[in-house]
């Protein structure tokens, strides 16, 4: 061995970077980490600006590869007080530039960008956000149609986009995902990945099963109390299918019943009064003896057009969801078993032995599943092969495979009323729902900052209006304003009368409800507060707001765990969030 | 604020920037590589300089008209009394530590300083108020949280605790507790005894529960001594000499060998002949020094480089050698340039110190072995043993955001809108909130009577306490004890210090004693007496309690609940499962696991339901790696 000196080398062990990003490696992995660091984020920043740059800081520390803010305007004093990464110094510069400049030293491995334009003459040819990996948009924007235009755009460039209010107490911000978002990687509750298949067991499951409990009346104590409660389980269904036509207990009654029976089978002359591998066994009667099912999101996968159809271009995901789908119907209904087993009252080696079943059919499941995969690529003649630890993942989290459908951010226009489609139902629900717990519904600060965003289109529009005393003909439906000059509108009179009405022809069912008090009151109240705040952000609340921004942002890049979708507001004066899906 | 670290810097920065006059910063620790994903204050250039002095600079920038403090110190230093705490509005624990949380708050509450505690892990965090009032309602304890809601405490809790979380959370076998739990025993052994109440704390680690037994045993009142039985101490010794050898021999060719066969081999030999102990547990199997040697031959040292991997029982073997080996080499070096006065150097367990996490990676699977527990990678050991609690900017940012609302209510005294603020990762319910709670009674912090206990320390001595105050005053019976952090001062059977002065037993100005009511029948709740030193005219009693105390009697016991963590707040990962099967009956509720609803003060349904946890086998788990 090398003589040491005093200091240890650096050369041991992690390099610099994964100790940096040691505590977050820990949450999404090398994987995240590097999709993070691919990452090109684009800040289109507006009013005050915080809420922006403070989610900028909670994606660069993490070490997003780029970012770029857009921002038309100068520092002033106002911006000092409020923002963070802005100095004395920056005063009369370029906000955008002095903003960037100072979340740059937050961590030098970031590239950052700044662009002093207006989002809108920045999205003139909106061909520019193409640049992008992900755009987050601080509304509200100049008018509507800025923001549609955006919002067209990365829809059809599956592109996702973040839209975020921050004004006053209350914060918005509504996610547009591509219209196909699947995520492999939901990091479901461990205790949940838990698929022992006792229904449906195979042959080296059996057999150990015989081995363990062939003898269990003669056991001695010691070994009976220690058998494993899924052998337990197997050995009673036989028991119990001996007598019933081969049927496992299907009904609750029977499930009862059967539970009883292997209750009967522990032994009671003892200490403990029982036994634990049999407390075990009843406790788990019910979670374990149901018949293999899919859960809702992996059944919108196996029926998505995608997932019937492989084409050569088809992603990774629909390729491997393919091949599972396929094992699925082989099997009748069983997924590709996870592998994983549960603490359990056992013998050391009957443990290991039981794991090593379950780690061997798993992989035996996993093979299958990849021949598929290999088969289809064959088929379409794909020259790189999916890597063998995507489709293991794929296989381990199946059931646990979520399919985001992305869709379009609403765009509250001056001049046309808001349709709710095939939402009015749900969102008319939840409001009614709320009062009838007697229950306040956070719905209402969503309609208040579309509010705002109309007010602001309504403004921009009479503007224009006078600028050009011709009718405004770009927006479809616009009234005509016949050049007058209008007196600009007071935006908490104006929400006052502003309904996100319904086009009674579309949606026969009258929504929203704002003839509720309650509903009607908290709008009221919302408003009251934007008004106040006249556009202001608390810088709190802005941080706040930021690290819930980020914190999804991440989600969505990492494409690991289940973002929001697709609306989130906060209330600042009670401290709560609610999320709905708009 | 107390504590500069990940929730820190976001907090002074909102603080700053919300316009708080003026802010005092306590944290003892040191800026590391780590922190630099999130704690923003901080650079590069700033590693190993003092958190709390850079977070200052770092933040003075933004507002000149702050006035701000920063304290590179311990929070359990003298200097911060209860006087300190007095000085200040508002107190925000930004803490990653049980010890200090439960000190600030014990301070808080005996100073009657609102105190927003906060603390984060992963994609969850939590904030809430504690404040102490006259009314029954409204205070809260951080002992209460654990017990509110069950996973989500539960993971809070440990980090408090700085138990090793992942150890249980890992879904490692039954066997893997088992064993811990024999370690510890057989390891505690003769201390157990010692002190009951050191049987509570029996799953922290070995190494710390050795050296704290060394120091009682050493600066230990000698009115305690007897509690040791003769037989104890004989063995006590002949450890000690055997150990003593085995140091002696650091440096030779065969240290690593001797050290190999005490731990491994004659350790474990000796457990095993302990036969009651194996009636039911698969017995350990001692390893052979020679054997792996030669299985060793040719593996690389650079094999410790390799994080990821879990290495085979020759890979841990050699690394284990080669690590003993770099880490006496040091020692060594260390211990030459001691001075003959200071105590001997010692190496120190850290996480980021490659020397020793090898060492405790390969010493713990080699272990692991003999037990039949299933081997880990060193990155997963540094997370077990380092205690590594993932961390990132967004949830910190949203939790000191949480702190500031909190901290708005409690100033404007607006106690009753003031929440117990929850974050979670999931889609579904990125905020949850829950309304304050009174205090609980069992708590060891808030379930306790709180008084100041004056004392002039020329004349003052334990009996006066227990005579005159306790006995006569409040009406004690004969069975308490009266308690401090050192250990117990008095009770009927130890009436050793009952002529000694505070003074001569170590009582000093602004500790704590605990009185502890053992009457069968109906024992008060613990008294906790602040000690306020000050001379007393000659012709008053030397020891007086200044307020009227009315001392609240504990409530009856209730049976073991289904939520993980004990009345004290003292999650117990294990031990409780059987009761809790027997008590389940899973069909009696079919439709358990299914919903919740969690309603607010107001009557208010918070808005999402909550799915129950019905994964209440014990084991702790940690949601989101």
């Amino acid at each position: 061995m090398v003589e040491r000196t005093t200091t240890p080398p650096a050369l041991q062990g992690p390099t610099a970077k994964e100790k940096k990003y040691d505590r977050q490696l820990r949450l999404w992995a090398a994987s995240g980490q590097q999709a993070l660091e691919d990452a090109k984020v684009l800040l289109l920043n507006s009013g005050p600006g915080v809420v922006g740059v403070e989610t900028l800081k909670n994606l660069i520390l993490p070490g997003v590869g780029n970012y770029t803010i857009v921002d038309e305007v100068d520092v002033t004093e106002k911006d000092l007080g409020v923002n963070f990464f802005l100095e004395e110094s920056s005063l009369g510069k370029s906000r955008a530039e002095e903003s960037c400049k100072y979340l740059q030293e937050l961590n030098p491995e970031v590239n950052g960008n700044a662009i002093q334009k207006s989002t809108e003459s920045f999205v003139e040819k909106p061909s520019v956000l193409d640049n992008y990996t992900l755009i987050i948009l601080i509304g509200p924007t100049k008018d509507s149609s800025i923001l549609e235009k955006i919002s067209q755009h990365a829809q059809k460039s599956s592109i996702p986009l973040f839209y975020v209010h921050c004004v006053g107490f209350f914060s918005h911000f509504s996610v547009q995902l591509p219209a196909q978002f699947p995520i492999v990687d939901t990091h479901p509750d461990p205790a949940s990945t838990q698929d022992l298949r006792l229904l449906n067991p195979w042959p080296e499951l059996l057999i150990f099963t015989r081995e363990k409990t062939g003898n269990l009346p003669f056991q001695p104590d010691h070994e009976h109390g220690h058998v494993p409660y899924l052998l337990l389980l197997l050995h009673y269904l036989n028991v119990w299918k001996a007598t019933r036509d081969g049927k496992a207990p299907a009904k609750y009654s029977d499930k009862k019943e059967f539970a009883a029976m292997v209750a009967e089978g522990a032994r009671k002359n003892n200490a403990e009064g029982g036994e634990e591998n049999f407390d075990e066994a009843t406790a788990n009667v019910l979670k374990s003896l149901n018949p293999p099912s899919i859960s809702s999101g992996l059944r919108e996968v196996f029926e998505s057009d995608d997932c019937r159809n492989l084409r050569k271009d088809s992603a990774n995901f629909w390729i491997i969801a393919h091949a599972i789908n396929k094992f699925h119907a082989a099997h009748n209904g069983l997924l590709p078993l996870p592998g994983a087993l549960p603490d359990m009252k056992a013998q050391s080696s009957d443990y290991i032995q039981l794991q090593n079943i379950y780690k061997a059919k798993a992989r035996s499941d996993f093979a299958e599943v990849t021949a598929t995969v290999r088969q289809s690529e064959r088929d379409l003649d794909i020259k790189s092969p999916i890597e063998d630890k995507e489709i293991e993942a794929f296989c381990k989290g199946a059931q646990f495979v979520k399919l985001i459908r992305g869709r379009p951010i609403r765009v509250a226009k001056s001049t046309e009323p808001l349709g709710w489609s095939d939402r009015a139902e749900a969102l008319s629900m939840e409001l009614e729902n709320q009062k009838m717990m007697g229950l306040e519904s956070l719905l209402p600060i969503y309609f208040a900052f579309l509010a705002l965003d109309r007010h602001h289109d309504e403004i921009s529009r009479l503007e224009q209006s006078r600028r050009e005393p011709s009718p405004v003909k770009e927006i479809p439906g616009a009234r005509n304003v016949s050049g007058a000059v209008l007196p600009v509108p007071n935006f908490a009179e104006a929400a006052h009368f502003y309904t996100p009405a319904v086009d009674p022809e579309k949606e026969p069912k009258p929504w929203p409800r704002f003839d509720t008090a309650e509903a009607r009151g908290t709008f009221d109240n919302v408003v009251k507060e934007l008004d106040r705040a006249d556009g202001a952000e608390l810088h709190n609340i802005s941080a706040l707001t930021g690290g819930m921004v980020a914190q999804e942002v991440i989600k969505v890049i990492t494409k690991q765990y289940v973002p929001v979708d697709n609306t989130c507001v906060f209330d600042g004066i009670a401290s709560k969030t609610a999320v709905f899906n708009i | 604020m107390v504590g500069a670290g990940g929730i820190g810097c976001e907090l002074l920065k909102n603080l700053v920037l919300t316009g708080f006059g003026e802010i005092h910063i306590v944290d003892l620790d040191t800026i590391d590589l780590s922190n630099l994903n999130r704690q923003f204050l901080f650079r590069q250039e700033h590693i190993k300089k003092s958190k709390a002095l850079v977070a200052k600079e770092s933040a003075a920038k933004f507002n000149p008209h702050i006035k701000l403090e920063a304290h590179h110190a311990n929070i359990k230093d003298p200097q911060f009394n209860i006087e300190w705490f007095q000085g200040f509005n508002i107190v925000f624990n930004a803490l990653d530590n049980l010890d200090a949380r439960r000190h600030v708050n014990k301070m808080c509450l005996a100073a009657d300083v609102p105190l927003i505690e906060s603390g984060t892990t992963g994609f969850n965090g939590q904030v809430q108020v504690i404040v102490k009032v006259s009314s029954p309602i409204s205070s809260s304890s951080d002992s209460n949280a654990y017990k509110v809601r069950g996973k989500r405490n539960v993971m809070i809790a440990i980090r408090k605790r700085r138990r090793k979380p992942s150890l249980v959370g890992e879904e490692l076998p039954v066997h893997v507790r088992t064993t811990l739990r024999l370690e510890t025993i057989n390891a505690d052994d003769p201390q157990v005894r010692c002190s009951g109440r050191a049987k509570t704390r029996r799953l922290s680690s070995i190494t710390r529960k050795t050296q704290k037994m060394v120091s009682r045993h050493r600066g230990m009142p000698n009115a305690m001594a007897h509690i040791f039985t003769a037989k104890e101490i004989k063995s006590l010794r002949k450890e000690s000499q055997a150990l003593n050898s085995i140091r002696q021999s650091m440096g030779s060719d065969d240290f690593a060998r001797k050290v190999f066969d005490k731990v491994f081999k004659d350790d474990v030999n000796r457990l095993r002949s302990m036969e009651d102990m194996w009636k039911i547990r698969k017995p350990p199997t001692a390893l052979d020094f020679d054997g792996l040697s030669k299985a060793a031959e040719g593996i690389s040292t650079s094999m410790a480089q390799q994080d990821q991997t879990v290495w085979t029982e020759a890979e841990n073997f050699a690394v284990f050698c080669d690590s003993l080996k770099r880490l006496s080499t040091r020692l060594q070096k260390k211990q030459a340039q001691d001075t003959e006065a200071a105590a001997p150097s010692v190496l120190t367990f850290d996480k980021d110190d490659e020397d020793t996490l090898d060492f405790v990676t390969a010493s713990a699977n080699l272990r692991s072995i003999i037990f039949g527990i299933e081997m880990r990678s060193k990155f997963v050991i540094k997370q077990m043993a380092g205690n590594i609690i993932p961390a990132i900017a967004t949830t910190n940012a949203m939790t000191a955001g949480l702190c500031v609302l909190q901290a708005f209510k409690v100033m404007r005294e607006d106690l009753n809108r003031a929440k117990m603020v929850f974050l979670e990762r999931s889609g579904a319910r990125v905020i949850n909130s829950d309304t304050l709670k009174p205090p609980n009674p069992n708590c060891s912090v808030c379930g306790i009577m709180q008084s100041r206990l004056i004392v002039d320390p020329t004349r003052a001595t334990l009996n006066d306490l227990v005579q005159d105050v306790l006995k006569t005053q409040l009406g004690y019976g004969d069975e308490f004890s009266i308690n401090n952090e050192v250990g117990t001062l008095y009770d009927p059977d130890l009436d050793d210090n009952l002529s000694k002065k505070f003074s001569d037993l170590g009582v000093k100005a602004d500790s704590f004693l605990t009185v502890i009511d053992d009457d069968e029948e109906n024992p008060r709740v613990n008294l906790s007496l602040s000690i306020s030193e000050k001379s007393l005219p000659e012709d008053s009693k030397p020891v007086q309690v200044p307020d009227k105390l009315h001392i609240a009697r504990k409530p009856k016991v209730v049976p073991a609940s289904t939520t993980n963590g004990d009345t004290n707040g003292h999650a117990e990962p294990t031990g409780t499962k059987r009761k809790r099967s027997l008590e389940e009956d899973p069909l009696q509720e079919p439709k358990r696991g299914k919903m919740q609803m969690n309603f607010n003060t107001d009557g208010f349904l918070i808005n999402d339901v909550v799915i129950a946890d019905d994964s209440t086998d014990g084991a702790i788990v940690i949601d989101d790696d």
